[in-house]
């Protein structure tokens, strides 16, 4: 199948918010600036988030009840299929990338080399923190995990930035509704036999991101949703 | 036979009673009530001759016959807990897609009426969610 050029595109910016109100207009409209099609799955928010990113040109997409982000991002990735898109790119709201690193990702899938990019994090870090550290180690673990599960060596610690050809999305389903779905993403793309890359994307950590953040218990929480859903299809 | 040894008898019986009405009404699978009347027809046993359970029990390597049921309550529980796990992620999927099915609805039932219209020009509508309910039926 020929990937179509990036130019002719029509490419689908997925971002799944919850109670997203401080941050969601202002990441649409950097969006927009470059991308036409701006999905917002409004995943149940109690605030403004759905009327703030409809103002800023996104197309909303409401969850009447909370499901979580992997459901959030399975219903635009659901959609946008539906409004016949050729690429779809996955981002979270406070994942503090620059705009403009979204074509990094785009380009190894519309040039044909692989059917899916996940970003991760850049080099060129200041010297990580303790917690930091602690984290990577717990991450360890997380890729271990992945690595028994898949039966194929893959990166785990992507930073939420993904981006798929339209064959891609269509053959991933994602059943997992909570935060599993980072896993899960890169279990079925293996299991479907398509091809992933990793690309490198600067991350700007700002404070509303670490006061917004999970704390490394949650890894836990994440392993454990994981491998009673292996058992409970 | 004392008097606890009876009314606990009598709660099994009621429970086998129970069981079979369901069973002969089909709201319950067979096998559930053939399993259930076993486990129920096992209690009335061993709380009117606890003398089988110690011999099941020694039987069986366990010490007590007390220890025995002990074991066999946590077992079961723990297999409760499983099948209860499982059906709870089937509703939440179940959940989930109706959930998508009706974000998916509503957003084409807005592109049909609302496409003259850019959406920054309407009236900020603070209960859109309860709004775009009635308009899916």
């Amino acid at each position: 199948m020929r990937p179509v050029a990036l130019e002719q595109a029509r490419v689908f910016i997925i971002v799944a918010a919850y109670n997203e109100a401080a941050s969601i207009g202002d990441l649409v409209r950097d969006l927009m600036e470059q991308y036409a099609h701006v999905v917002v799955v409004d995943d149940g928010s109690t605030d403004e988030t759905a009327e703030l990113a409809s103002e800023a040109g996104a197309c909303v997409l409401t969850h009447l009840i909370n499901r979580g982000q992997g459901a959030a991002l399975q219903t635009g990735i659901t959609y946008a299929l539906s409004r016949a898109a050729d690429y779809i790119v996955t981002l979270d709201v406070d994942g503090q990338y620059d705009v403009k690193d979204i074509a990094l990702l785009l380009g190894p899938i519309s040039d044909g080399t692989v059917h899916s990019t996940l970003g991760c994090r850049g080099s060129g870090h200041d010297k990580p923190s303790l917690g930091m550290r602690l984290r990577s180690a717990l991450r360890a673990f997380g890729k271990l995990g992945a690595r028994l599960g898949l039966r194929a060596p893959a990166p785990l610690a992507h930073n939420g930035l993904c981006a798929f050809s339209r064959h891609a999305a269509q053959m991933i389903d994602l059943q997992l509704d909570r935060l599993t779905h980072g896993s899960e993403i890169v279990q079925q793309i293996v299991a479907h036999g398509l091809t992933l890359r990793e690309v490198p994307v600067r991350v700007r950590v700002s404070d509303y991101a670490l006061r917004k953040g999970q704390r490394s218990s949650a890894a836990l929480r994440v392993a454990f949703r994981y491998i009673m859903a292996r058992f409970t299809r | 036979m004392n008097a606890l040894q009876g009314l606990v008898v009598l709660l099994f019986v009621t429970l086998a009673v129970l069981t079979l009405s369901a069973g002969l009404r089909g709201t319950v699978p067979k096998r559930v009530v053939a399993a259930a009347l076993l486990l129920w027809a096992f209690g009335g046993v061993a709380t009117v001759y606890p003398d089988t359970v110690a011999e099941l029990a020694h039987a069986l390597g366990v010490g007590r016959g007390a220890d025995l049921l002990l074991y066999m309550t946590t077992l079961s529980l723990a297999v409760a807990c499983f099948y209860m796990y499982a059906r709870f992620r089937r509703v939440e999927r179940q959940l989930t897609m109706l959930v998508r099915r009706l974000a998916m609805d509503a957003a084409a039932a807005n592109e049909r009426t609302s496409l003259p219209v850019p959406r920054s020009s309407m009236p900020s509508d603070p209960i859109r969610h309860s709004e775009a309910a009635p308009r899916l039926m």
